[in-house]
């Protein structure tokens, strides 16, 4: 045992992860008292978990890390351990206190819902796999999480497991290139979890070829000698090992091109979306680049180039966050805008920590993506939270069957344009403003060619999410009411949420105003701390960048990002508030007026034909070539000739040994007999 | 020499006085109620393996010495191998509870596992070849006496007389490899008749090997290798299932740490390649197992071809001995986990025919549902006998394949050995899956029955070890290795 308890407790970096799992575990039989307490429990353990983070936090933020190691399996030379660093740490606050939001909001959005339990059961889980990802220490106990998430993702997308028509999305029978765009809740899940295992197989390969070369999978030891990475280098190994990690960070955060599943994960209660597909699992992938990231910027300054890396992250970064924008403004349903923008703003994350390992000063971009997953991880909880709500009291998924509901529901309709400027980034007040700014000032510092295109595309995305993001909140809030509203107001149904449900979000909502109001020293706080960490852990020293001239506390601002800032969000909240607040013209009649807007929009609508070539391509096809081996090769030669002949052989060689156990002891003494002549035999010869 | 209060004569006082006692007190009572003998033997049982745990968790058990002097040894391989006879007998003792309430003389039933026991754990603590044989019979004739308990059942009545038979013929067998090894070296001692083996003449060679191959003939009687194991299924079979449970996880690994004793050291000092012999043996003895309990219809028959099966894993070790240290420690690790899984199996057998007084497989159907937690612990165990992670049975089958691929380096066929064991495995699968399939996809709506609650804590403790030693098995591993003989 090795430990290195500085500025904590490793029992409680333990705990963080133990305690959901050790919830998960009892939770069916808490579900069994009366009074079917089963949602406090689930909220106690979250609690409890999250305390525990809490309380590694001063050290943390002080510097400081725990790294607690214990014997695994010591045959091979694992083992397990604890990791608290300041990266790890913010990380499990930002999930473990989200997630106990979340669980709050749970209790009341599932209440009266059949199998409470086994949905208690895997948001424990999640929470404890989440966690556990988080706080390793090496990357065989991450994948072990990984996988955990994974599983959990899949039983909650498919938590509605009886298929009804009200938990499918997409519009009934609409198809894209001869594919249905409509889909179950069990298909979702299924969908979810193959993609994400593409991802995942990449992720186990590239984790086996660093240990087949470094011997270790642990985080520290892969920084504290280097030789291996020579050796990959040499090989010409080192950029495709950490490509392949990444691919398990592409499939998990939905990045292109294995993005297509975060939208039919919309299937699951919306709780599940706002805690899985929105604030935690899907940063799992931002989190873990930026785990290896700093180990590979590292080997850099060893001589050891591996630029190619940051290169792929930042241009995935890039054209996730653009593809899945523009097809956030085209569509119906509120929670599969919110989806698209969650892979749009995940894609910005990358962004900023590949460019961050272009550039010199590597600190920028890397608080830059972490502080945007922070600040992400609160507005985008809430916003989803709040659609839950939506939903809940309107009865439908769809944005068009809403409208008008500002009067009926004012405390959503206020946390809902708190949380949605943090998402518009509107300037200077919100969280959302400050961490896309300093993405917009990472990309434009860290020079190269690449700055330039990123940069055009970082600003594009925010034009458009501002855009998406004013068009979600006129379509539901302002306006006439649709005919649906109007029929649900008749029946009395447009009530404001119950506290518990409306408390979560409200929270995360006020957070995303008040801490923005003090963005730029918390960014500014991160940064220093980010910046002790890179150069205390990994030895990376960030240059510092000049002031710029602009006055006053505006001076650690890059003017060409700040006025980027600006210039997006007025643009896209401006049309998106002549469009859909004011209603001062029908976007409709503005598509139609063209044969080109009509073309764009129905490329984005129709998610730009990849879902479906990849359904063509990955579902179709193999369907056919699997009914043709069917056909043509199962039906015969398995079917009529190794099946029979296996099972025959099998039979046969069981009658055998039956026939020798003839029951009779004077054949069975014969067969002794003669077994030790044959063994004195064997030896002798 | 013995010191006065070391571990196995400790044993012998608790264990054995609580045997002896028991049926004085059951004349004294009158066989009125069976459940103060089952505590009084749980109770000697738990305060050995106190002791026993306590010698090996604190390390205060000397490492094992490779040819030890005196009469008994009191090491490390004694007694990791000890507890884990004492588990097996706690298990089936407490599998016994509910089994043994409507039978006749629960006293002397329980007095003879007891007895058992005591021969169990001399076997393995034996360093010389006459203390050996005396505990090896301490250890058989109460196990006859238990196969044939019910004695109104002729089932019962065959399988205890032909086990009574090959035991007296492996008895003798094991006598004359007794004789022989005396008459070569001049000694009983089992260090002293290995070193004698290394000194001898060219010409007395062949009669050392004959003592040798003896040996393996006798011990292997009680391990269940082809072609030794023919009485096995019938004596399982008729045997009631917790004293099943007490034959195919305990007994059995007695006759394995009696041949790791003298076997594998003995052949050691005689350097002849007997590695193949034993690794015929073991491929053998696995694929006769696993290929015979495919076709069972009885649960507790095709247990017993099972645990054949995995007589012949564990004899992968013992062949891959000198080669690699792996294989030692392999066979220690999985005799250990042996010991749970299949005593755990065996007791659910023992659920089964208390609940539902039948074995057969046809009366499995919707086990799952009828005694879920029974059922649980079974498919656990099940699955662990096959092999599959993350239970504790995965890893032991791990580590003795590994020994075999590492032995690899200096004998070309033993990564076979692996492949056999491997390709066993999945043979296995197909009957225990099979197993699996009927109780928890097959039958009507069942209803939920009165499980054995002494059974189901069985199953509970046995379900715990094999998860927990399964997701954190470096505990269990560092015992193996620590109990594992250095080869020399």
């Amino acid at each position: 045992m090795a430990t290195e308890a500085i500025g904590g407790d490793p029992a409680l970096a333990w705990l963080v992860w133990v305690l959901p799992f050790a919830g998960a575990l009892v939770i069916p039989a808490v579900a069994r008292l009366r009074g079917s307490p089963a949602g406090y429990a689930a909220v106690g353990v979250a609690l409890a978990s999250a305390l525990c983070a809490a309380s590694l936090l001063p050290g943390a933020l002080g510097g400081a890390e725990v790294h607690h190691q214990v014997s695994w399996i010591a045959a091979v030379g694992l083992d397990a351990g604890v990791l608290a660093d300041p990266l790890s740490v913010i990380m499990a606050n930002v999930v473990a206190w989200i997630s106990l939001l979340i669980v709050i909001y749970s209790t009341g959005y599932m209440r009266g819902e059949r199998d409470y339990v086994r949905f208690w059961f895997w948001m424990l889980f999640f929470i404890g796999s989440m966690q556990l990802i988080v706080l390793s220490d090496n990357l065989l106990q991450v994948f072990f999480g990984w996988e955990g998430v994974g599983l959990a993702s899949y039983g909650l997308i498919s938590f509605w497991y009886r298929d009804k028509k009200k938990d499918h999305v997409g519009t009934e029978g609409r198809t894209v290139l001869g594919m249905l765009d409509y889909y179950s809740p069990t298909h979702a899940g299924m969908k979810a979890f193959v993609m994400t295992k593409i991802g995942d197989i990449m992720m186990l390969a590239g984790m086996f070829l660093i240990f087949a070369y470094a011997g270790t999978f642990g985080f520290r030891e892969l920084v504290a000698e280097t030789a291996w990475a020579a050796e990959m280098s040499a090989a010409g190994l080192l950029v495709p090992a950490f490509v392949l990690l990444f691919g398990g960070a592409v499939g998990k955060s939905a990045q292109f091109p294995l993005n297509e599943w975060l939208l039919e994960a919309m299937t699951g209660p919306t709780a599940v979306s706002a805690l899985i597909h929105a604030a935690t699992m899907v940063k799992a992938g931002v989190f873990l680049v930026a785990r290896i990231g700093p180990i590979v910027f590292a080997l850099g300054a060893a001589g050891l180039l591996a630029d190619q890396f940051f290169e792929i992250v930042a241009w995935t970064g890039a054209i996730t966050a653009l593809l899945l924008a523009t097809q956030g403004m085209v569509n119906r349903e509120i929670k599969k805008v919110l989806a698209y923008s969650t892979g749009s703003q995940i894609g910005y994350m990358m962004m900023a920590l590949g460019v961050a390992g272009l550039s010199h000063q590597y600190a920028d971009g890397y608080t830059a993506g972490f502080f945007h997953l922070v600040s992400h991880a609160m507005f985008k909880a809430s916003l989803f939270m709040a659609a839950g709500s939506l939903l809940h009291v309107v009865g439908s998924r769809f944005m068009d069957q809403m409208g008008g509901l500002r009067d009926r529901m004012r405390k959503t309709h206020a946390f809902m344009w708190a949380a949605g400027l943090g998402l518009m980034g509107a300037p200077f007040i919100t969280t959302g403003f400050w961490s896309k700014d300093a993405i917009f000032a990472a990309v434009y510092e860290s020079g190269g060619w690449w700055a330039t295109p990123l940069f055009a595309i970082a600003v594009l995305t925010a034009v458009i999410t501002a855009f998406y993001t004013m068009r979600m909140i006129g379509m539901v809030f302002y306006g006439p009411k649709s005919a649906h509203a109007q029929e649900a107001d008749k029946a009395g149904l447009l009530h404001e949420a119950p506290l518990s449900m409306w408390a979560p979000y409200g929270i995360l909502a006020v957070l995303t105003i008040g801490i923005g109001i003090i963005g730029l020293s918390a960014e500014e706080g991160l940064h220093h701390l980010f910046d002790e960490y890179l150069v205390h852990t990994f030895g990376i020293h960030s240059a510092h960048g000049e002031p710029s001239g602009l006055p006053g506390f505006l001076s650690a601002l890059n003017p060409a990002a700040l006025g980027a800032s600006l210039v997006a969000f007025g643009a896209g909240a401006g049309l998106g508030y002549i469009f859909y607040v004011a209603r001062w013209a029908d976007p409709a009649r503005v598509v139609g007026s063209n044969p080109l807007f009509r073309g764009v929009h129905a490329l984005f609508l129709n998610r730009w034909y990849i879902n479906a070539a990849i359904y063509w391509c990955f579902v179709a096809a193999p369907l056919w070539v699997s009914r043709a081996v069917y056909r043509y090769f199962e039906r015969t030669a398995v079917d009529h000739g190794m099946n029979i002949g296996l099972e025959r052989a099998a039979g046969w060689g069981a009658r055998v040994v039956q026939g020798t156990q003839t029951g009779v002891s004077q054949s069975y003494l014969f067969v002794f007999g003669a077994g030790i002549l044959f063994v004195v035999m064997v030896l002798v010869i | 020499m013995t010191e006065p209060f070391s571990t196995p004569l400790l044993l012998i006082g608790i264990l054995g006085t609580a045997g002896a006692a028991l049926p004085l007190l059951g004349i004294a009572r009158r066989d009125r109620g069976s459940h103060l003998y089952a505590a009084i033997a749980l109770g000697a049982l738990a305060a050995s393996l106190a002791l026993v745990g306590y010698q090996v968790i604190s390390g205060v058990a000397g490492p094992p010495a490779a040819l030890p002097d005196g009469v008994l040894a009191d090491d490390a391989f004694g007694a990791v191998l000890a507890a884990a006879m004492i588990i097996v007998a706690l298990i089936s003792t407490a599998g016994s509870i509910e089994y043994m309430r409507k039978r006749s003389a629960p006293a002397v039933y329980y007095s003879l596992i007891l007895l058992a026991t005591v021969g169990m754990v001399l076997v393995v603590y034996s360093a010389d070849l006459v203390m050996l044989f005396v505990a090896w019979e301490l250890m058989s004739i109460p196990t006859y006496v238990l196969v044939g308990f019910n004695k109104r059942n002729p089932g019962s009545n065959e399988a205890a007389l032909k086990y009574f038979l090959f035991g007296a013929l492996a008895s003798a067998v094991i006598v004359y490899a007794i004789s022989l090894a005396y008459g070569l070296t001049g000694s009983t001692n089992i260090g002293e008749v290995v070193a004698g083996f290394a000194a001898l003449d060219i010409s007395m060679v062949p009669l050392a090997l004959l003592s040798v191959g003896l040996f393996i003939a006798g011990f292997g009687f009680k391990m269940g290798l082809v072609p030794f194991h023919q009485w096995l299924p019938d004596a399982y079979e008729g045997a009631p299932a917790p004293v099943a449970a007490l034959l195919a996880a305990a007994t059995k690994k007695a006759g394995f740490a009696a041949a790791i004793r003298v076997v594998v050291m003995g052949m050691i000092s005689l350097s002849v390649d007997w590695t193949l012999a034993l690794g015929v043996l073991a491929v053998m003895t696995m694929t006769v197992g696993n290929v015979a309990a495919i076709m069972q219809r009885s649960v507790s028959r095709m247990l017993a071809y099972s645990s054949i099966g995995h007589a012949g894993y564990i004899l992968v070790g013992l062949a891959v001995a000198p080669h690699s240290q792996l294989g030692m420690q392999g066979a220690i690790y999985h005799i250990f986990n042996h010991a749970v899984m299949k005593g755990a199996a065996f007791v659910a057998v023992a659920g089964m025919v208390v609940a539902l007084a039948a074995t057969h497989m046809d009366k499995l159907a919707g086990l799952g549902r009828k005694m879920p937690v029974t059922s649980l612990g079974f498919v656990l165990s099940l699955f662990a006998l096959a092999g599959i992670p993350p239970l504790s049975g995965f890893w032991s089958k791990l580590v003795l394949f590994e020994g075999a691929i590492d032995a690899g380096s200096s004998l070309w066929w033993a990564p076979w050995l692996a492949i056999a064991g491997v390709l066993n495995s999945a043979l296995s699968l197909a009957y225990y899956g099979w197993i699996t399939r009927r109780m928890y996809f097959e039958g009507e709506r069942e209803k939920r029955i009165a499980e054995p609650r002494s059974i189901a804590a069985v199953m509970i403790a046995a379900s715990v070890f094999l998860v927990a030693f399964g997701i954190y098995p470096e505990p269990l591993l560092g015992l193996a290795s620590s109990a594992a003989p250095l080869i020399p």
